[in-house]
Order: structure tokens, then sequence, then C-alpha cells
């Protein structure tokens, strides 16, 4: 028999699995004695709701929730590794490395090695970082290691590298990881974009849509990459979209950027003013991952170079990398400092990386240094990347 | 750099998978009882009823390989040595690496729950393809004029056994405690493996207070040490040892999904005279991401006709859109023997397993032959008259082999006659040859009893064991033989609590008279 049926989205199919487990697990998760398989998986539940939602707000409670299983149940490796990926998450790098260490044994562990890997990357130590996943990779070869390493080829430039990276992920994953499958094909498509290749990007972001159904994630980088094309109704119509589902403040931003463009400042305002208030609020809350976007902030929706140069210092004081020294330079630049300026950019160029973005950001620095020769050389190679260039995208 | 992109923002940090479809349970293959008509063999291979019994999981792919070939006996005379163990390795290489022509079915249900069946390679029959309902007794023509009988779906679950009680015979901790998902090292923990419940193994010992512990009931995993520092077997006020088994049927109560075929031998082979042995073995695959955004629309032809001829030359570029993810071939060549590692998936083609096999063969012997023993009996097992359990681990076959010889090469004697109603001269089997190659090898010439095949009756748990028992020795005036330890007046008469058989007796349904064989689904 054929019944009619509301189509739902493995999106909110996935979520609503999760919600379920909660509302199932919640009343017994700390009831005494404490178990630790299912506090453990209501934890696990907890994270993976916000990874779904884009919540990162709620954070805060599941990071309680974690460290009150873990002064009752003590330091096990699966609560331990569960605290470091949220402060990964969160961009608390040294965080990270104390939950590992609470478990000894979980730093030698594959799980444990790769959040190693991502923090050394995080902090500049790029060789350690690629060895560190070359080593891993040849032990397993995990979809997640072979996407890591991607990530790190592309920044440096070696984009075929990187593809080849990412295709074999995509054939380590099974129809039972869809998600993750459709994650693995964002990151095609914004290495597609990085490159000037929009519609090699929207056909990525397409199949991710079609591979994992109604994911907010997804929309937003379909409307990023219509933004960039100069399809500015169709952005703003997507932003909107996502923006009822989850009210992510770089999203806020970025519709203020398109307003800003469009000559509407008074809704762009509304935008800024909302965005602005979440950066701030989380940071007040301790909160250290919104820096780099409250840099961004105040170098381009509102100009404020004071702010800029304060958040860019304070980003780059727990992430020493090409991205946190740029967006220093950057401050430094807006705040007629070019020595500090050139210093920084140079350094963030000395990494090697990649990146149309910062060559085009060096050119402007070095330019009004006077150092025109650099300046050149830079503008050049921003333009043999082909950034998508005038459209701000995240990425 | 910093975009909240991280893999593991979409990844699951923690393996808390479900229980699998792709978990293949058993293979099953014996000659039909069904003596009408042509000689027949039935095969059967049973996976996790996921998502349910009776609804298959379509992106799920399960194959059926099989080949008939002559009945070979072991040529290496008495001489057990490694080199010798090894030439027939290499032999059984050259032959499932070479030329070996196998004839495959290949199952995997639409998104309506219609199973389409594809027959490949077969001697008379060739290639050829067809649609059924599941859960429904089909016979299906064949182009050479067979007759098959083919079943997919839910059924009972076939395997009766107490499968607590073999992990606590081997310190298998997730079965007992919530084990972190990373700390792999501590699935077996550094414990000898034991028939008999070791004084002061309280992370494995029966208690009482918690009858239900590894049963369904786990607790959190204490602090440690994972190991035992005690020197003897416990012993009650009686100076009873305790078993680790207890004889319950843990899958009592439970479901599979299966796929049943009962087929004339001579559809498998021209030659159903001279290939006496149908070898069988059991593989199920994952669609890739990738395929599953494409889709793989089943052929129309496929799905408008009853059958249909196809071309076998397609058939590894579907593999492509798959992966493997189960084998199975023998009882316990993986859960046993391979410790159940992703990477020793090999099937029929396990031969590099093979110095591991000596060695953990050698390492359950440590745990085995010194409980056999403490209860008077004889086993195949050089543990030096250890008076206890030993937990040792080799890194060299060369080493371990001395201990195992006797274990790999002794023929294991069956309990009387009926396993070879023609009286045949078909020599006994051992076990290297049993679990080199990992398929079920049916001899179609005996009842097709574990290890001439695999009936749904046998106690394969209980005679997996046995292959620690000395089968020069005797009890009560007879060769000790598999089914030994099922014999409840041993266990009447051992210094043992409980005193039954490891493992039930019998399934807890009964099984069918007419196909499909395997009780209804509960």
């Amino acid at each position: 028999m054929v019944t009619a049926s509301v189509h739902v989205t493995d999106y909110h199919a996935e979520l609503e699995r999760v919600e379920n487990d909660i509302a199932e697990l919640a009343p017994i998760a700390f009831a005494f004695p404490l178990k630790s398989e299912t506090v453990t998986k209501y934890l696990y539940r907890l994270y993976q709701r916000v990874s779904l939602n884009g919540r990162l707000d709620e954070l805060r409670s599941v990071e309680s929730a974690i460290d009150r299983a873990i002064d009752q149940l003590g330091p096990a490796e699966d609560l331990c590794l569960l605290k470091a990926n949220l402060n990964f998450k969160l961009h608390r790098l040294a965080e990270t490395q104390r939950a590992l260490q609470m478990a000894p044994a979980l730093s030698n562990r594959a799980e444990g090695r790769s959040l190693l890997a991502d923090i050394d990357f995080q902090t500049g130590r790029y060789s350690e970082a690629k060895k560190a996943l070359e080593s891993l990779i040849e032990e397993d070869r995990t979809w997640d290691n072979l996407a890591r390493l991607a990530h790190m080829q592309l920044k440096m430039g070696g984009f075929e590298a990187a593809d080849r990276l990412y295709l074999e992920a995509e054939e380590e994953l099974t129809a039972k990881q869809m998600r993750s499958y459709a994650w693995v094909e964002l990151q095609r498509g914004l290495s597609n974009a990085m490159c000037g290749q929009n519609e090699q990007a929207l056909e990525h972001f397409l199949r991710a849509d079609r591979a994992y159904s109604g994911f907010w994630l997804i929309r937003e980088h379909i409307g990023d990459l219509r933004g960039a094309q100069g399809d500015e109704q169709a952005a703003l119509a997507i932003y909107d979209d996502v923006l009822r589902r989850v009210r992510k403040p770089e999203l806020l931003q970025k519709m203020g950027e398109l307003y800003q463009k469009r000559g509407e400042p008074a809704k762009a305002d509304c935008f800024f003013d909302e965005a602005l208030a979440i950066y701030l609020k989380s940071a007040e809350f301790g909160e250290v991952h919104y820096y780099h976007h409250l840099v961004e902030f105040y170098a381009t929706a509102r100009l404020n170079p004071g702010e800029c140069l304060k958040w860019a210092a304070m980003d780059l004081a727990l992430r020493d990398n090409f991205a946190t020294q740029s967006a220093l330079a950057w401050a430094f630049y807006v705040t007629g400092h070019p020595p500090e300026a050139v210093d920084k950019i140079t350094q963030a160029l000395d990494s090697g990386v990649q990146d149309a973005g910062i060559f085009t950001k060096a050119a402007l620095i070095y330019q009004a240094a006077g150092l025109h020769d650099r300046s050149h050389a830079c503008e050049h190679k921003a333009a043999a990347l082909n950034g998508v260039g005038g459209f701000h995208v995240h990425i | 750099m910093a975009d909240h992109n991280d893999p593991n923002a979409v990844n699951s940090i923690f393996s808390d998978v479900d229980v699998s479809a792709a978990d293949l349970y058993d293979l099953f293959g014996y000659p039909s009882d069904d003596k009408t008509g042509r000689e027949k063999v039935v095969i059967a291979l049973t996976f996790a009823a996921v998502p349910e019994a009776g609804i298959l999981d379509s992106d799920l792919l399960y194959r059926i390989q099989i080949h008939a070939s002559p009945r070979i006996a072991w040529k290496g005379g008495d001489g057990h040595t490694l080199e010798g163990l090894l030439e027939y390795v290499d032999a059984v290489k050259d032959k499932y690496l070479g030329n070996l022509k196998t004839s495959e079915i290949r199952v995997h249900v639409d998104e309506q729950q219609r199973a389409v069946v594809r027959f490949f390679d077969f001697p008379g029959a060739g290639s050829f393809s067809t649609v059924l309902e599941t859960n429904k007794v089909h016979e299906i023509p064949t182009p050479d004029g067979h007759s098959l009988k083919v079943y997919i779906g839910g059924r009972d679950d076939a395997f009766f056994n107490d499968l607590t009680g073999f992990f606590r015979s081997i310190n298998y901790a997730p079965q007992f405690y919530h084990v972190p998902h990373t700390m792999t090292d501590l699935h077996e923990l550094p414990i000898p493996k034991t028939l008999l419940e070791l004084e002061g193994n309280y992370l494995f010992n029966y208690d009482p207070a918690e009858p239900l512990l590894g049963c369904g009931v786990k607790k959190n995993l204490p602090p440690g040490p994972y190991t035992w520092s005690g020197n003897k077997f416990k012993t009650d006020e009686n100076g009873n040892f305790r078993f680790v088994y207890s004889g319950k049927d843990a899958q009592a109560g439970k479901n599979i999904n299966a796929i049943i075929l009962e087929v004339p031998i001579e559809f498998l082979t021209k030659s159903p005279a001279k290939n006496r042995i149908v070898n069988t073995w059991g593989e199920s695959w994952v669609l890739k991401a990738a395929n599953k955004v494409e889709g793989i629309p089943d052929h129309p032809v496929l799905l408008e006709h009853p059958w249909a001829l196809f071309e076998s030359s397609k058939l590894d570029d579907e593999l492509k859109k798959y992966k493997l993810v189960d084998t199975d071939g023998q009882p316990f060549a993986d859960a046993a023997l391979s410790e159940r590692e992703n990477n020793r998936q090999l099937g029929a083609n396990n031969f590099w397993l093979a110095p591991h096999f000596i060695k953990r063969l050698a390492h359950l012997g440590w745990g085995f032959g010194p409980s056999i023993s403490a209860l008077g009996l004889k086993t195949s097992f050089n543990h030096d008259n250890s008076p206890v359990s030993v937990h040792k681990t080799y890194s060299l076959a060369l080493e371990a082999f001395p201990r195992v010889a006797k274990t790999l090469f002794q023929p294991l004697n069956m309990p009387d006659n009926s396993w070879n109603p023609k009286g045949l001269h078909i020599p006994l089997r051992r076990p290297f040859e049993i679990f080199i190659p990992n398929v079920c090898a049916i001899d179609m010439d005996t009842s097709g009893t574990w290890p001439f095949g695999r009936r749904l009756e046998d106690q394969v748990a209980t005679r997996f064991l046995s292959m620690f028992l000395d089968m020069t020795a005797d009890f009560n005036g007879k060769k000790y033989h598999i089914d030994l330890l099922n014999d409840q007046s041993l266990w009447d008469a051992a210094p043992i609590e409980p005193k039954t058989p490891p493992n039930p007796l019998n399934n807890d349904r009964e099984f069918l008279k007419e196909f499909p064989y395997i009780a209804e689904p509960w």
C-alpha cells in the first residue's frame, strides 16, 4: 500500500533521533548509581545535537554536564575525549590539551593524536601536524584523517593533492555516513571556490545537499557561493531561510554585509547589532571562538581599528597561525601601523599558505608600507589563485 | 582555518553504531534431508535483523560464493611440522587466488523490499537473475532446467549458545563493562583464558548478587589493574570448580534475517559424482556513500521478468560501489581465532592469517588446556602440566607451534557413524583444514554435520572447544569426540558446578522439517 507522506529531510530525521534519545536518557543519565555507558551516551547526544543545530551557546551546559560526569565517574577516556572535542570546537586549544591529559593514555590513541595534530596546525606547527596525520593515515586510512590532511594540503596550495585526499576520504564513507559524506563534499566545493571554480563548487554543494538533505550548513554554503557569484537576492533568500533555523552570528554578519553592499544601511545595522551582541555575549562568558569574527566585524562591518586590533591580538595569543597573523596584520593596517602590519603579514606568508584572501591583504599592506615589488607579487599571486574576490566568504 | 568545520563537527566521535545489517552471524550448509528427486544442498546465510526481522536494509548487498571440488585427503601423513602446515596453506592459497572459478549468488533488496537475486557463473545455467518477494518461499526455475528453493527474510536465530559464558572464558570486557571505545586494548583483558573460574578473578567470575551481569547488564569498568595475580582455579567448599559456562541459550527469543537456499548439486557442478565437496562462504557489503547519492536503479529487465539472463562481466563494476564489511565461513573463525578485527575479514582468502592462527590457538590453548586437565580430561595442548590457566601470547608462530601442533593436526573424532551414512572412506577433518580457508566445506557424502559442513542442530560452540581435547584419549571406553563436552554424564562426574554442558543442546525453537528449515521469527 502506498501512503502519502510528508517529506522529512535527512537532517531533521537525524535531529529527531538525537532529540528522542536525549528525552529518553535525560531522566536517567545522572540517576544514582551512575552508569558510565548511559551518561556517556547522553552527553554525546547533547554534543551531537549542538553539532547538528549549530547553537554553540548550548555547549556551555553540555560542558557543565561533562564536568559533572567526570567529577562523579573519574576521567574516563571517552568523557575526556568528548571534553577535548568540545574545547577544540570552541577554539580553546590549551583546554583541549588539558582534557586529553586528564586520561593519560588518550594522547596516544588515534582519536587523541588526531586532535593533537589539529592543535599543531592551529598553533602554526604545520610540519608536525602533517607528519602526525601522515603517520595516522599510514596506520589506518580513516576518512576524517584523510580529510584533515586534505585541508592542510589545500591551505598550503596543494590543490590537486587535497582533492585526491578528499576523494579517498569519500571512498571510505558508506551509505551509513551520509552526513560525513556531505561534509567532505562541502570541503571539495570550498576548495573549488578558493580557486574561483564556482560552478564546480556549486556542483559539490548540491551533491552534498542530495546526500544529506535539509542541513542548514549546506544551504549556508550555497548562499555564500550565490553571493560570490553576484546573485545577492538568492544569497539573501538562502541566508534568511537558514537564519530561521539557526541564529548564527557570523551569518547575521554576512546578511548585514550584503545589505550594506546593496545600500540598505538600516537593514544592515539590524543584522550587525544582533551579530555583535552574540559575539560579545559569548566573549563575556569567557569564550574565545568568536574572536576571529570580531576581528573581521570591526575590520569590515563596522570599522573600529582599536577593537579590531584588540580582538586580533587576543586571538593570536591563543592560536598563532597564518590566519590569526594575517588578521592581526590587517588590524595593524587599518589602525595605521604599517611596520607592524608588514611584520605580521610576512610571518603569515612565510608559513607557505596559499590563500587568495591573505595575498590580497598582503598586497595592500605592502603597498601602504611602500614595498611595491612585494605588493605586486602578492597581487599577482592573489589573481593567480583566483580567489572569490568581491564578496567576503568565510572560508 | 577557523570555520567550525573540523571533521569531528560532523563525525561521530564515538562509534556508537547500532547493530548493523552487515553483521553476518552464521553460515549453515549441509546435504538436504529431502532425498526426493535430485541430490540437493542447503545453504543458509544469517545476519542481524536490522532494521527488523523480515525487513532488509537496502544499502546492503550479500554474496554467497560457491565452488564444488573433489575431496582431497591430507597428504602430509603423521608428520606434524610447521613447514608441512605452511605448504598446505600455500597450496590452498594457490587454489583460491589462482584460477578458481566460483559461482555466486548475490542478493539485495530495493526500496520496495523486493529481493533482487542474481546468480553468476553457474556451470550449466550461466548467469541469470530474478526478483522475489521477501518472507516467502519461492521455487525458481533455472535456465538449465533445475528448480531452486529460495527464502529471503526474517527467521528465528538458529544459533544457540551461551555467549556470555564464551565471553567470560576469554575475559572479554565489553560484554560485562562499559569500556570506552578508545580503549581497544581493553577488550580481551590480559587475564588467562579459562573454562574454570580463576580464584580472585573478580572482574569476570560469576557473582550471584549480579546474575545478569554480562547478559545484557554492564557495569562501569573499574580502574584496574586488569591482570590476574592468582595461582589456582576457584573452588567451592566442596572442592568443586566453578564453570564459566551456564549452558543457557543467549540467543533464545532472538530473530535474524536470512538468505536460505536449497539447490541441486547438479546446478553447482557438471561433475556431481566427482565434486563432492561444496565449498561456500558469505560476505556482506555496504553501499558507498558516493553511490547512494547517485542511486543504483535496478535494471528494468530485472524487475519486469521473473528471471532474466545477466552479464557476469558487470559483476565487479557493481562491487566497486560497495565496501566489504563482514565474511562468514566457519563458526568461530573470526570470533575465536581472528579476534573480530575488521582488517581480518578475509573470508576464504585468509591464508596470510595462518601464522596468526597458530599463535592465537596457542594463546587459547594456554587458557583452555589447563582447565581441561584440571577436570581430569586429556588435552591436545601441551601446557607442561600447568596446574592453572596461563595468560601467554606469542610473537612468533615458530615458538607457538610445538605447543599447538597436536591441536592443529589431530583428526577430530565423531561421536558415532551417523555423519557418514554411506560408510565411505572419508578422512576425519583436522582443525587446520577446517579453518584455512575460512569456508564451509560441505561433504555431500556425509550428513553435513560440523566439520563436514554445518547443520542447524550442530552445537558448534561446544564442538569448537573439543579441539582442545586429546582425541586419542578414552572416556568411558570410547575415544574422545567432538560432542564429548555435550555429554551430561561427563559433567555429572566432574568436580564442577554447575553440572551442565557448556552450551545448550538444542535451539529454542524446533527446526522445521521442510524448507526453509529455520523456524519462523518470534
